[in-house]
């Protein structure tokens, strides 16, 4: 399904990055940071007033060859960033939202923990295995 | 898209220029020779037209031209090589680099601050600093440019050196200049052979290549005359005949050569060719007619380039292998067909013209032209510009126009309906004419399709933009219409432009024509080259609109497998297109430069792929893409390594091993090893040099410890520095030949101390020696701490800087790695894995300061010393040893243990001393002991305590001895804790040593006790800096639970005191055997029980039972009871205060001379450590009472002390040991129990917090009820049983004395009351019948421990059992009349009964 997943920082600098291990993880880490510049066009697009009820999901941030990065933004300016294998044509665009809520609300399960100081890199074992599931679903 | 100094409206026109050709006879050339110039050469510094031109368009409107520039070529017949072209490029770009003192472009783009175009960039120096202030010169200016000269030059080169192709007309050539010389024998028929040359070369079908615009070619005449040389009037001539048979418009006389070249340098001539030809090097390929030879002037001027760069380097690399020495376009030519088409002349030409070039830099280009000469030059451009070339053109384009126009008629007015047969017939006869081109036809050069494209190209060539449109526009459609796909792409692409370019913007710029031109050539027509021009016209005019991102997106798609330089120039162009983006992209501008970084390294663009990664760096650096910013900073090493930056490259690799690393360990290895192989070249560069600063492994400085310890070496005491190591990689680190580096004063004794302080680094054995650890290994993510040594030889102050290693990996380590390692790495020869020498500095950071103000508002440390010792004259040193020494006790076990002290240094030692907690834990021995034999072997199954053989016969009665405190070392006013260790001569001498018997006691409570000892001693001499030094030691004892000992003492009531004074006491001792059995104990015996006391003293054992061993087993309770009685006052007298009497009472048949060592030693220690105890209680309880209560308290004080001496039988591996052990009860109060273990004691209940201060309730100064009924002790005597025959008397007299005895120093008034006092009737009934007879209240007045016997006679009249102990005394001081009034004793019953016979 998902080939990598990842989770900004609002300054943006990662909180969680993980990706399919097979595949070269240099080259999605460049991605998803350059993905982060459509982010913030994304998001500067937007009106000031509008931001409030502005949609958290992106949408196909942009497409390459081989992959397509979706986008997502909470409204604590926390990115995810997903990467999906473009020959994928399971995944809709509806699907690819109901992914990122479920990373939402993990995400923000992670938050709820007293023991998580935020900013520090996610290394909850629940999130983790969310991702997980994420990345084996389909593939 | 950076910015290029051209804007774009001046970049198109000058890239589509007429193209003129020259054809020079031999003499010609040889003039222009001499000025180490061809003619073409000559020309090109003065080919734009400095002046407006004006021409009329077809329409006759007048049209004007302006900045026009030509292009004058020699003619070569051979098509530029696509190989000589790619190294042509190759070269400009690698030649054009930034500037390294060039300002810096600071962009700044969100929370970016992004230097652009500083090469000089460090990957890990902060150069943040260094361009601070050119970044606050750049928020002014708004111009915020990135200029890319090496961009510039590329594309000037790459559209210049566009061989000519069939489909457009832009770079054919439109004229011909035929140049012959004034000096020629035949000038006139000279230029007939020129005119017939050209011709030749032109219609003939041998030469294919130079690509020519119309058939008729405008030749132009020009006859060069050398001014100082040739003969003026004959070249006048000359003229005149040409003018007559060219006529005025179609030739010139050109006067060049004013001056002779040697004559050169008096007067400085602006040379304006320097910045045409070095850069250009296509003028090289053209200044020579034969083709091969174009491909060695390349060559050559490629060396040339390189080594004017200094890139020579480049080719120097020694260390590596091959592959970074071949240039990747080397390669290329070799597989160049025309390199293998060279004949032995081609050699020849080549080596001739290397010799020519070589010299190259120096000559002086135009050497025999004046300003006038320049002048000249520039005039002859012009007038065949305006007579020549520009009517020509003129001409031609009517001549176009009218031909279009027919034919537009025709097919318009007439066929217009019979186009679509006509286009239908072409398409076969065409399909012929298909070549292996799959761009679709080809048309005949005479085909009308080509005719409006090449008036078009006319009129673009003459900026006719509007013109030039419209037909650009026709000839699309009808190339589009013939499905010419490379014509029609070629159309829409040009009228892209001139609709650009057109002024006042008629119309918008049509980008979709771009796009499809763009996608016709790449995909359709194959051709990358066109579609590469297409890209940077079209890119070059969407920046100059703004639209970056489209620009951007074209730039990158252009990018591709077939030409990495391209990819690289296209890459890095987009980057700086997204970071001019309105909202700056600066991620993605990095990811780009990234890209095109890789493919200039691919490119064999070491440098700009360098300066492209350094320059992505700014964006990842310090965000927390470590995964990212690895990988760039390993790139950065190895670019810097091969260009032979080697600070750079260590610096980026100790980047990556620094930072926590989240590689994998087969990473991290590689990363490792390509570090230290750099490091090892930097190192190996200059092997003089300080050693390096190596990077790992982490040093924990605030964790470095310095003991100054000593391993049984006489003298010289070794300094330890322990060193906290931690590796942070995954794989194993060693660190070999691993020693402290230091730096030593020596201080001079003698005096001549400052001059002569020197300072001495390392490796000078006679005055400090330095251990080395050759191997110190360290496991991934392992702390480690290392222990160096230092032995100092002398005397002066030592400074530790830091520790030097050689750094190595293990070859064992896996040799797998992703990114790829150095070559040469690998290459077995290090085969103990590789290593450098490098040092890393210990720097401890002092305590945080935060005394004064000052230093609590800022952060300011203090000073850290512990690196700096300094090393003083030598001191004694003390090695202490225990022997025997136990692990194990049982609570109050005795052991004897036995210490010994040794003097290791070279100087004596006095005043050993030591300090302990717990005092009480162990004893020396007091003075008496000195006599005891002093082998530990001797004495191993002998009892600890001095014993004597008794007879068993004095078995109850006590055996008295006495002892001072003093002799144990409890003096008054002493500290307890310390104790003088006592050496026999009081100093030890150096390598002496001396073993002292030492008894150890089990403390009282049970569990681990740690006890610490500390010694401390002196130098016998006194030196001035340290007068002592100290030992520690700590002793882990654990104990387990032995007896439990209780004890009462109370009064005796009996008359049996023979002496009559002072009272007896009786002593109740309860022992409870309270040991687990873990220990294997078996049992208990009760050997002996000592009182120590001053005043008091046991006399016997009273209830001796007829257990004599008193032997006790698990879990059983004995009782003992003994009689105490005062000391006989002449002993108390004649014993000073501090001695105390001991009396034994022995159960076996040995006696402990409880007044000895050991058991004397623990009884005062124990005392002691009570006293301390109960000092501070006492003291503020007692404070405010008055001397009277003090009195009225100190008798019913007692100060016995019991020692119970038992001994243990414990079976262990099945062998019987007994163990001996004595326990301490300290008795202070009448009546009061005393444990010999402390009880534990109940958590007092917490109080209400109070939130009001209490009354000051005064003290009651009042004694305790209890206490003032011990003031007098009463007893009763009388026959416990009494026969009386009732039957014969009814009355029973029974006559009782009562003894009454003051226990105070004091007067006693006494009351006693034989009244009854009936509270309740019962008790009158139990008690009440019998009376007493005779006076029932006496007062009486007892002196200071005098004894009263009072004679009763009580009355009874029943048998029965009775209670005589009714009479109630009263007592008071007789001075204290008011304040104690009375008191009543608490009698005993005293039981009495009365029989009836």
């Amino acid at each position: 399904m998902a080939v990598c997943v990842a989770v900004i920082a609002k300054e943006n600098y990662p909180l969680y990055i993980r990706s399919v291990p097979t595949e070269n993880e240099l080259k999605f880490h460049y991605m998803v940071h350059t993905s982060l510049d459509v982010v913030d066009e994304k998001i500067s697009a937007m009106g000031k007033a509008l931001v409030d009820q502005r949609e958290l999901y992106l949408g196909l941030l942009y497409p390459t060859e081989d992959y397509k990065v979706y986008g997502y933004v909470t409204n604590s300016k926390v990115k995810f960033v997903m990467v999906v294998d473009s020959s994928n044509t399971a995944l809709r665009d509806n699907e690819i939202r109901s992914m990122f809520r479920k990373l939402h609300n993990s995400y923000t399960d992670v938050m709820c923990n007293p023991f998580y100081n935020p900013g520090d890199r996610i290394q909850s074992r629940a999130f983790d295995s969310m991702v997980t599931s994420m990345m084996i679903q389909v593939c | 898209m950076a910015q290029c100094v051209q804007s774009v409206q001046e970049l198109i026109p000058d890239s589509f220029v007429p193209c003129v050709a020259a054809l020079c006879s031999d003499d010609a050339e040889r003039l222009t020779r001499l000025n180490h110039l061809s003619f073409a050469e000559l020309l090109k510094p003065f080919t734009r037209l400095t002046s407006e031109v004006h021409m009329r368009d077809p329409n006759n409107q007048l049209h004007i031209i302006k900045n026009l520039k030509i292009a004058v070529s020699n003619i070569i017949t051979q098509p530029p090589q696509p190989g000589a072209i790619r190294k042509l490029l190759s070269d400009v770009v690698s030649g054009s680099q930034p500037a390294d003192g060039l300002v810096a472009n600071v962009i700044t783009a969100g929370d970016y601050d992004l230097n652009i175009s500083d090469r000089s960039i460090k990957a890990s120096v902060p150069w943040y600093s260094n361009w601070k202030d050119t970044l606050m010169e750049m928020k002014e200016s708004s111009l915020n440019t990135a200029t890319t000269p090496w961009f510039e030059s590329y594309r000037e080169t790459f559209l210049q050196s566009m061989p000519a192709s069939d489909h457009e007309f832009l770079n054919h050539y439109l004229a011909c200049m035929l140049v012959a010389s004034s000096s020629e024998a035949e000038p006139m028929e000279q230029f007939g052979k020129l005119s017939q040359e050209q011709h030749r070369i032109q219609h003939n079908n041998d030469y294919s290549y130079p690509k020519w615009f119309i058939p008729n070619t405008l030749k132009y005449y020009v006859l060069l005359h050398d001014v100082s040389a040739g003969d003026e009037q004959r070249a006048e001539s000359i003229y005149e005949e040409m003018k007559q048979k060219y006529g005025t418009q179609g030739c010139y006389l050109l006067k060049i050569n004013s001056r002779t070249s040697n004559q050169a340098s008096d007067e400085q001539i602006p040379d304006p060719w320097s910045q045409y030809l070095q850069k250009n090097s296509i003028q090289n390929q053209e200044s020579y007619e034969d083709g091969p030879c174009t491909i060695s002037s390349n060559k050559n001027s490629d060396s040339n380039l390189l080594s004017l760069d200094g890139l020579d380097n480049e080719v120097k690399v020694d260390g590596l292998p091959n592959n970074f020495r071949a240039h990747p376009l080397q390669l290329d030519s070799s597989s160049d067909p025309s390199n293998n088409i060279d004949g032995p002349d081609h050699v020849k030409s080549a080596s001739s013209l290397h010799e020519t070039k070589k010299a190259n830099p120096g000559i002086i280009h135009g050497a025999c032209l004046t300003l006038t000469d320049h002048d000249r030059i520039r005039q002859f451009v012009q007038e065949f510009t305006f007579r020549g070339l520009l009517p020509h053109i003129e001409k031609t384009i009517r001549q176009l126009n009218d031909q279009l126009i027919s034919r537009k008629g025709l097919s318009r007015s007439l066929f217009s309906a019979t186009k679509k047969w006509f286009s239908g017939s072409k398409v076969p006869e065409k399909s012929i004419n298909e070549l292996k081109n799959t761009s679709g036809l080809l048309y005949p050069p005479e085909a009308p399709e080509l005719q409006i494209r090449k008036m078009a190209d006319l009129c673009f060539l003459v900026q006719h933009y509007d013109l030039a449109y419209s037909c650009y526009h026709t000839a699309k459609k009808d190339f589009l219409n013939d499905q010419a796909m490379l014509y029609a792409a070629g159309a829409l692409e040009m009228a892209a432009v001139s609709a650009f370019l057109q002024q006042g913007a008629a119309r918008p710029y049509p980008a979709h024509y771009m796009d499809t031109a763009i996608q016709t050539y790449r995909d359709i027509c194959k051709n990358m080259i066109l579609a590469e021009r297409c890209v940077l016209l079209s890119a070059e005019i969407l920046k100059s609109q703004s639209k970056y991102s489209e620009a951007a997106a074209l730039l990158i798609r252009l990018t591709s497998e077939d030409s990495d330089l391209r990819s690289a120039l296209l890459l890095e162009q987009a980057a700086h297109c997204f970071i001019n983006m309105k909202s700056p992209m600066v991620r993605k501008y990095a990811f780009h430069m990234i890209l095109a970084g890789h493919r200039f390294s691919k490119a064999g663009q070491k440098k700009h792929a360098l300066r492209c990664y350094c320059q992505a760096m700014q964006v990842y650096k310090g965000k927390g893409w470590s995964l990212a910013e690895d990988h760039i900073n390993f790139t950065i090493g190895r670019q810097s390594y091969t260009l032979r930056q080697l600070d750079n490259a260590v610096s980026a690799f100790r980047h990556i091993l620094i930072n926590e690393s989240k590689q994998s360990a087969a990473q991290q290895g590689s990363f490792l090893r390509e570090y230290l192989y750099v490091y090892k070249n930097v190192s190996q560069l200059s092997p003089d040099g300080p050693l390096p600063q190596l990077p790992l492994p982490y040093i924990n400085s605030s964790a470095t410890r310095v003991f100054f310890g000593h391993d049984r070496r006489p003298a010289d005491e070794p300094i330890t520095v322990e060193v906290a190591f931690r590796n942070p990689l995954k794989v194993p680190l060693l660190l070999t030949n691993l020693s402290l580096l230091w730096k030593f004063q020596p201080k001079d004794c003698s005096g001549k101390n400052d001059e002569e302080v020197k300072e001495l680094v390392a490796s000078e054995p006679e005055m400090i020696g330095t251990e080395v650890i050759s191997e110190f290994l360290i496991n991934s993510e392992e702390s480690k701490v290392a222990r160096l040594k230092l032995f100092p030889h002398h005397i002066g102050e030592l400074h530790i800087l830091g520790v030097v290693y050689n750094l190595g990996t293990i070859q064992g380590s896996t040799t797998v790695d992703g990114i790829g390692a150095l070559p040469g790495c690998h290459t077995g020869k290090q085969s103990l894995g590789m290593s450098v020498r490098g040092r890393q500095d210990l720097e401890i950071q002092g305590p945080r300061l935060n005394s004064t103000k000052e230093e609590k508002t800022s952060i300011t440390y203090g000073p850290d010393r512990r690196l700096d010792p300094i090393i003083v004259e030598e001191m004694p040193l003390l090695e202490v040893f225990f022997i025997h020494f136990p692990t194990g006790l049982l609570c109050g076990e005795i052991r004897k243990a036995y210490v010994e002290f040794v003097n290791v240094s070279k100087c004596p030692l006095t005043g050993l001393k030591v300090v302990c907690k717990r005092p009480e834990f162990f004893t020396f021995g007091g003075n008496t002991t000195a006599l005891t034999p002093l082998s530990p072997s001797a004495s191993e199954n002998c009892s600890a305590y001095k014993t004597v053989v008794t007879e068993s016969t004095s078995v109850c009665t006590a055996l008295t001895s006495s002892a001072s405190s003093v002799d144990f070392g409890i003096g008054i006013g002493s500290q307890p804790e310390v104790i003088p260790v006592p050496l026999p001569d009081t100093v030890l001498l150096p390598g002496a040593s001396v073993q002292l018997p030492l008894w150890l006691r089990g403390p009282d409570e049970e569990g681990v006790h740690e006890i610490n000892f500390l010694f401390y001693y002196e130098s016998v001499k006194k030196l001035p800096k340290i007068r002592h030094r100290i030992l520690r030691h700590t002793a882990v004892i654990c104990t387990s639970r032995s007896l439990n000992a209780r004890a009462t003492v109370c009064r005796s009531n009996s008359l049996e005191d023979e002496e009559g004074r002072g009272g007896n006491m009786l002593v109740f001792v309860d022992v409870e055997n309270i040991n687990t059995s873990e220990a294997g104990v078996k049992e208990f015996h009760i050997v002996q029980v000592s009182s120590s006391s001053k005043h008091w003293k046991l006399q016997k054992s009273v209830n001796l039972s007829e257990n004599k061993d008193a032997k006790l087993g698990s879990r059983e309770k004995g009782k003992f009871c003994f009689k105490a009685i005062r000391c006989k006052e002449k002993e108390v007298a004649t014993q000073s205060s501090e001695d105390y009497t001991f009396a034994d009472i022995i159960f076996g048949n040995e006696q402990i001379i409880s007044s000895a060592s050991p058991c004397a030693d623990f009884f005062y220690r124990s005392l002691s450590s009570e006293l301390k105890k109960a000092q501070p209680s006492a003291h503020t309880e007692k404070q405010s009472v008055e001397d009277a209560v003090r009195l009225i308290q100190k008798c019913s004080e007692v100060d016995l002390n019991v020692v119970i001496l038992w001994k243990a039988y414990v079976v262990e591996d099945s062998k019987q040991l007994i163990l001996e052990g004595q326990h301490h009860v300290i008795l202070h109060t009448v009546g009061k129990e005393a444990y010999s273990s402390p009880q534990k004691q109940e958590p007092p209940e917490m109080e209400p917090l109070k939130f009001f201060r209490p009354e000051n309730t005064a003290v009651s100064s009042r004694p305790s009820v209890e206490q003032l009924s011990s003031l007098i002790k009463t007893s009763l005597h009388y026959p416990e049983s009494l026969n009386h025959p009732f039957h014969q008397k009814s009355l029973c007299l029974v006559p009782v004395t009562l003894l009454l005895s003051n226990c105070s120093k004091a007067d006693v008034d006494v009351i006693v009351d034989l009244r009854h006092k009936t509270t309740s009737p019962e008790s009158l009934e139990i008690h009440g019948s019998f009376t007493w007879l005779g006076q029932t209240q006496y007062k009486l007045q007892l002196k200071s421990e005098e004894i009263h016997s009072l004679q009763l006679k009580a009355c009874f009249v029943h048998t029965g059992v009775y209670n005589l102990g009714t009479p109630r005394v009263f007592a008071k001081l007789s001075d204290q009349v008011t304040v104690f009034e009375t008191s009543q004793q608490n009698s005993m019953p005293a039981l009495i009964i009365i029989n009836n016979v």
